[in-house]
């Protein structure tokens, strides 16, 4: 059925393919992928980034989840934007300055201390691994969605280009395709966004008309969260398990008439590909009403909102820092100045962006509730276009969603699996091109079979996992590390292992579905409030403890990173004896 | 200390006359500048301290807004829950605070930044540079 939308991912799939295979010339080692990208200009640069950082979550997941949870959910794409805010504030000019362009690099540097080095480097794994993870079952959903595939085609076939086009030498230093991503990411949820609301504006809603029946292209489950009327436009049998029109089912096919039903609160019913899609008649007011509600309860069974959704903003305004694959790009800034500037530009690049996913997930909420019947809606981005344009045009709008979505996963996961590649290789294997084209492609296939696993959990939840781990383990050590002069090896890596340890610990607990309601869901589905302040606490009580080992080189150390450019070259001009472990890749000076 | 002109003819050979400005003179004397940050004297150490101090301070001033601004919303509507089922021209406010609102709030605290990180940075350049000084630099 949709061939535009097959032909745009098998065209921005061939051209990224095409754009790595002429990166092999380009771009082989991360030096000279720095020397080439040094004097990037703070525009280019921003949307640079920003087209590495926008991912499956933020193109498919955030609407996803709005329209699942309600408008709470909105707080991950406020936290996805300030985290560059809280990234300006405490960190982006003295990281550019200090020089590193990979986190254990800094540790190295600030700290020098073989230890935390595989400390941090193995955390950079973990987190990278942890937010593949997404773009991969965003992958499997699209091509689902898409080509009616099996779910793994989907998550391998992203696996396949990534790592085979990392293996190649691609998408590595290309600040110009990463630029292209964002504006084409932009464009892809932009354009649909806006024709879709003139769209919807201007006839109220003809498009739940029952004689243009959507109907399922996948056997779905529907969770019914509470209790519902829906309509059929003809008659289905479905598996039921619960409460439908007064009756109790336990996993019985029923055959349901064309009319109206009542579902009640907790029963599932799962529809074949091919029957009808239950058209919601009216949403009970008390789910309105949730829906409005500004906190955020995925992922903690609706207990305490106040605390999860302080733990949603935690781990997002402060995970930004953390993140593996972000750093290397400030150091493609000319100087500190140039990393503010970029990273306000970056600021404003995200929160233009983040206007449209809110715009789609209102017009499903407003015109297409079907959708949000089903229990997956990380896909209502991709279904929405067909369902409020008919014919053609929605088509192509479906099949610009789609290329953008693939766009969304290549870049951030070609991005994520350069730094997991790079760390294995660097650190845990022997240096060279070759080990790291092997370790591309084995990081990339370990992603891959994982993202098997993690199918049943929102988009939006597992990036904001993978923030929360970065939150507490190497937000505190960048923000201690270029504030605080007492800081030492001990306490960064007590504080990397605590924090990150516990983190990680909580979401795989709550994953594998160890609490489910209470305090305890709070505490593990969103652990970023108490493992955040863990991290820093711990770091600080054990530097404190072991002020004899603080480098000898703090004062010189802080002096790089914390005056300008030009004075720090006079001031270093004659003290250059002291001894300073990261290694200087400055482009030879005048 | 009055300029005095320079006579020629009173230089030996192989040297360089060499004209100080009174006010260069007083700069070089008596405050602590890039000579101190070189060579880590205490007076050099407590310069770049108060400078990274001035620096977090700013930091922390911006940070502390944009999360008081953000971070009370949910409070707030926590303790009057009227807030958060407002609407305003039928569209719910949690829609436009959380959708639309906080975007230009990011963005001005990020300029209000920028702004005053630059001229911190310029005024320190000017306290412990003398050469930044001079008209002719």
């Amino acid at each position: 059925m949709p061939d535009a939308a097959v032909g745009a991912i098998a065209f921005v799939t061939l051209l990224t393919i095409i754009v790595g295979a002429r990166g092999i010339r380009v771009a082989r080692t991360p030096d000279d992928f720095m020397v080439a990208a040094r004097q990037v200009p703070p525009a280019l640069n921003a949307a640079a980034i920003s087209g590495e950082y926008l991912s499956a979550a933020s193109f498919l997941g955030i609407a996803g989840l709005v329209v699942a949870q309600g408008l709470g959910a909105l707080w991950y794409s406020v936290g996805y934007t300030a985290g560059y805010l809280v990234l300006l504030l405490l960190v982006a000019a003295p990281l550019r300055r200090f020089g590193a362009y990979t986190i254990p690099d800094f540790a190295v540097g600030r700290l020098g201390s073989r230890g935390l080095r595989q400390t941090a480097t193995a955390l950079v794994l973990v987190i990278g691994w942890f937010y593949l993870l997404p773009q991969m079952k965003g992958a499997g959903i699209t091509l689902q969605w898409v080509l009616g595939a099996p779910y793994w085609v989907g998550a391998a076939t992203l696996g396949l280009v990534v790592s085979c086009n990392i293996a190649m030498g691609g998408m590595k230093g290309i600040t110009f395709v990463q630029c292209f991503q964002y504006w084409l990411k932009l464009c892809a949820i932009g354009i649909p966004a806006l024709v879709l609301l003139i769209a919807a504006g201007h006839h109220s809603s003809p498009n739940l008309t029952p004689d243009r029946a959507p109907v399922f292209t996948r056997a779905t489950v529907v969770s019914v969260t509470q209790a519902t009327g829906f309509t059929l436009t003809h008659s289905a049998t479905a598996t039921v398990t619960g409460l439908l029109d007064q009756r109790a089912y336990q996993d019985q096919a029923v055959g349901l008439r064309a009319g109206r039903h009542v579902a009640g609160a907790g029963t599932r019913i799962g529809f074949a590909a091919g029957a009808p899609v239950p058209v919601s008649l009216a949403m009970e007011p008390s789910s309105s009403d949730s829906w409005d509600s500004p906190f955020l309860t995925s992922s903690t069974g609706g207990a305490h909102p106040l605390a999860a959704t302080y733990g949603v903003i935690i781990a997002t305004f402060f995970g930004a820092i953390g993140l593996p694959h972000i750093l290397v790009r400030f150091y493609t800034n000319p100087d500190g100045e140039a990393a503010r500037r970029t990273t306000l530009i970056v600021v404003l690049l995200l929160s233009s962006f983040y206007l449209f996913p809110t715009v789609l997930a209102v017009l499903t909420r407003m015109h297409a509730p079907q959708l949000y019947l089903s229990s997956d809606s990380d896909d209502v981005v991709l279904a929405l276009p067909g369902q409020l344009l008919p014919g053609l045009p929605g088509e192509l709008l479906a099949a610009l969603v789609a290329a953008g979505a693939f766009a969304a996963f290549l870049s951030t996961s070609s991005g994520l699996l350069v730094s997991v590649a790079g760390a294995l290789s660097h650190d845990f294997m022997k240096r060279g091109v070759t080990t790291f084209r092997w370790c591309a492609i084995i990081a990339g296939g370990i992603a891959t079979v994982a993202a098997l696993l993690i199918e049943p959990f929102s988009l939006a939840l597992l990036v904001g996992w993978a923030f929360a781990i970065a939150a507490s383990s190497f937000c505190p050590l960048m923000v201690l590390g270029i504030w605080w002069r007492r800081l030492t090896r001990t306490g960064a890596t007590a504080g990397i292992l605590v924090g990150g340890g516990s983190c990680l610990a909580a979401i795989v607990s709550a994953m594998l579905g160890a609490a489910a309601s209470g305090w305890g869901a709070v505490l593990l589905g969103q652990p970023a409030i108490w493992t955040v302040p863990l991290a820093f606490a711990v770091m600080i009580v054990v530097s404190l403890l072991t002020q004899g080992t603080v480098p000898a080189n703090v004062g010189q150390v802080m002096l790089r990173m914390h005056l300008p450019e030009a004075l720090s070259r006079q001031a270093y001009r004659t003290a250059g004896q002291a001894s300073w472990h990261a290694p200087d890749r400055r482009a030879p000076g005048p | 200390m009055p300029e005095q002109e320079p006579e020629p003819g009173d230089i030996a050979p192989g040297r360089q006359r060499v004209v100080w400005r009174s006010d260069q003179v007083l700069i070089q004397r008596d405050i602590p500048g890039l000579g101190d940050l070189r060579d880590d004297t205490s007076a050099g150490r407590l310069l770049v301290r108060s400078f990274v101090r001035a620096q977090l301070g700013l930091s922390l001033v911006c940070l502390t807004f944009a999360l008081t601004v953000t971070a009370s919303f949910p409070v707030i509507a926590a303790m009057v829950p009227a807030v958060g089922r407002t609407t305003v021209a039928g569209v719910p406010l949690t829609l436009i605070v959380l959708g639309f609102a906080f975007y230009p709030v990011f963005l001005a605290v990020g300029w209000f930044y920028n702004r005053h990180a630059r001229q911190l940075e310029a005024r320190f350049t000017h306290l412990v540079d003398p050469a930044s000084r001079r008209p002719d630099a």
